[in-house]
């Protein structure tokens, strides 16, 4: 395997994981299908955008970013997904509807045309004797720390354990003073900004336009599909098999070639194993 | 019982005097995207379409007759598309189309057509399509490249070309007339590859760019593709390896693409909304009144219904009518201006000004001009 095949694969990877992370949070702790998962990172991907049309500095796009889809979220928590909370199929027609509604606002705002956002740092540099560029290099390193700073915290905090207790027992994390009304709108407005997050990490090497979203919505399905849901190990696993094996098939045969076998093993594991290589607790 | 029957009678005169009021201008049927993936192009295409009517009305119109537009929307699935032609061909009494929509669509539209009703196509195409009573406004592969390898080949010091593309008919026939102009101009394809629509990844493609050692990169992948193919290529310093032609790169595209990535990406058309001569930037200004700053932004997909319209008005006044078979006559070494230059009929193509721009900064700047390029399709 050439380094450069390798560069790609960790690269993919870690950017899928990252755009998933989001919907797992969602999906796993909420029951909630988010469809509008990908608009979200279409939102965090406009941040740039809004960030130099407001005249701010470049610094800037990352409070932008946050401030706007947390705002979003929340809003769409309030008024309609609250409602849903362990209604899956609902919450799935809902968000499918609010996704639509995201997308045109977006358009109203900013127009259908395609957008484009510059890397703060551009440029190639060398890594394990290959250029690469160094923007990637860059996220991949924060994409990275930002996982293990989610591990650490999931294993120690007390808002995790309340939310493992919220998803283990409604009814008794409520009796013993959980608020899970608020927990769960923190959740969803957390697995939304990383998904804002994402989106802005990857704008300047992706194509910007409103309709952006489903793409990242469908892979981060079939990882999740893959990986089942709940656990940042099954999160790893989706990812990892999803972006690895159509990077590698696409580097060793053809494009259409890996696209085909991700499909092929998204529907295996639907039908022979729905739930995942990692199932969740519940 | 009553009321029924007066409400009938006022719907009857309704109809009338509508019908009336028809008789006096010459419908014709502007078919345009507002929604699917060319959605984007729907409101320059319209606009332009509206100040191609203005200013034929202004002129005397066709035949003396003015004309008034009727849009529909062809940004669905073809079937869809041809029965909203359908309708305003039999219900609304359309006398001619202007289309500019996809192959698929205009496909579905010669059937539906059979030859019966001029229909003038705007949009860049593949060829091959010769069908009764179309004429063909828009840029074909042969016209776009023909000139444009060769020149590049010299003044750039190329040769290795690298073929990349969507996968279906556009890219694959445009594809096969560069192999045979990169040949005739002693250069070599060093590689060829077809993805299919919205890939997700442009890594792989990237890397057998690299390892090709190819110094130029023909482009035929559309929309978002192309915008992510050209982000992905810079960011991978591919620039300095190779600069890029694309057939189908235009403004929008140009602006997702960002200055940064823009570095030698050179784009060939009939249109660029930078274009300097006389006529192009009083159409441009014209443009700029009509609608506003504000206006969706000028390029070669939506200006094509103005270029449509110009024809189908030169067309019917040099044949006296807008019948098929008189047309057809009188087709043949029509010869009118418009914004793009000096355009003449041959085999219901259009032999016009081809231009090659050099994207780099991020805005077209005209780097040469190509007058009169004919175009390998000819229908008899």
């Amino acid at each position: 395997m050439s380094t450069v095949l390798f560069l790609n694969i960790a690269w993919q990877i870690a950017t899928l994981a990252i755009v998933t992370l989001g919907l797992a949070i969602v999906f796993g702790k909420l029951r909630i299908m988010n469809m509008a998962h990908g608009e979200f990172v279409m939102i965090g991907a406009y941040s740039p955008i809004m960030t130099s049309s407001l005249g701010l500095p470049m610094w800037m796009q990352i409070p932008v970013c946050i401030l706007t889809v947390a705002f979003v979220a929340l809003v769409v928590e309030r008024v309609v997904v609250r409602h849903l909370y362990g209604r899956i199929f609902d919450s799935l027609l809902a968000t499918w509807g609010i996704s639509i509604l995201l997308r045109e606002g977006v358009e109203l705002i900013f127009g259908r045309g395609f957008q484009s956002a510059s890397a703060p740092i551009s440029g190639t540099m060398t890594v394990l004797g290959t250029d690469y560029p160094a923007y990637r290099v860059l996220i991949f390193v924060l994409i990275v720390l930002g996982f293990i700073a989610l591990a650490w915290w999931n294993a120690r905090s007390k808002v995790a354990t309340q939310i493992k207790a919220m998803v283990g027992n409604p009814a008794l994390a409520q009796a013993i003073g959980i608020n899970t009304s608020r927990l769960s709108a923190g959740a969803f407005v957390f697995g939304c900004t990383t998904a804002g997050l994402a989106g802005l990490m990857l704008a300047p090497t992706v194509q910007i336009e409103p309709m952006m979203g489903l793409d990242y919505l469908i892979r981060s399905f079939f990882a999740l599909v893959i990986g089942g849901l709940g656990t940042l190990s099954g999160l790893g696993i989706g990812t990892t098999l999803i972006a690895g094996t159509q990077s590698a098939i696409s580097a060793a045969s053809s494009q259409t070639a890996g696209y085909l076998v991700v499909l092929v093993i998204s529907i295996l594991f639907l039908w022979l194993k729905p739930n995942g290589i990692r199932p969740s607790s519940r | 019982m009553k009321k029924l029957t007066s409400l009938l009678a006022s719907a009857a005169i309704l109809t009338a005097v509508s019908t009336t009021g028809a008789l006096a201008d010459v419908k014709v049927g502007v078919l345009v995207p507002d929604s699917g993936p060319a959605g984007l192009f729907g409101p320059s295409a319209r606009n332009s379409a509206m100040l191609a009517a203005e200013q034929i009305n202004a002129a005397g119109g066709i035949n003396g007759e003015n004309i008034e537009l009727m849009f529909v929307d062809v940004g669905v699935p073809p079937a869809q598309a041809s029965q909203a032609a359908l309708r305003l061909w039999k219900s609304d009494g359309v006398e001619a189309f202007v289309g500019m929509h996809d192959s698929a669509v205009r496909e579905a539209l010669i059937q539906r057509f059979n030859g019966e009703i001029p229909y003038v196509y705007t949009a860049i195409y593949e060829g091959n399509s010769c069908a009764t009573g179309l004429y063909v406004s828009g840029e074909t592969p042969s016209q776009q490249l023909a000139p444009v390898i060769p020149y590049l080949m010299e003044t750039e010091a190329v040769s290795k070309w690298y073929l990349i593309g969507n996968d279906y008919n556009w890219p694959r026939d445009t594809n096969a007339l560069a192999k045979e102009y990169i040949a005739a101009a002693d250069g070599e394809v060093v590689g060829e590859e077809y993805l299919p629509f919205a890939v997700a990844e442009f890594d792989s493609s990237l890397q057998r760019i690299k390892e090709s050692g190819a110094d130029a990169v023909l482009v035929t992948l559309v929309g978002g593709d192309s915008v992510g193919f050209n982000v992905s290529f810079a960011g991978f310093g591919l620039d300095e390896q190779a600069l890029r032609l694309g057939t189908l790169i235009e403004e929008n595209t140009l602006a997702g693409v960002g200055a940064d990535n823009a570095n030698r990406l050179f784009s060939s058309s009939g249109y660029f909304a930078s274009i300097e001569t006389e006529a192009a930037t009083t159409f441009a200004a014209q443009y700029a009144d009509a609608y506003g700053g504000d206006a969706a932004p000028l390029n070669a997909l939506g200006q094509s219904t103005y270029e449509g319209l110009l024809m189908l008005a030169a067309l019917g006044n040099k044949a006296g009518s807008l019948d098929v078979a008189a047309m057809d006559a009188a087709a043949e070494g029509t010869t009118w201006e418009s914004p793009r230059g000096n355009n003449t009929m041959a085999g219901r193509h259009v032999a016009q000004t081809i231009y090659l721009a050099d994207g780099t900064g991020g805005a077209f700047n005209v780097t040469s001009t190509f007058a009169d390029v004919a175009s390998s399709e000819a229908c008899n």
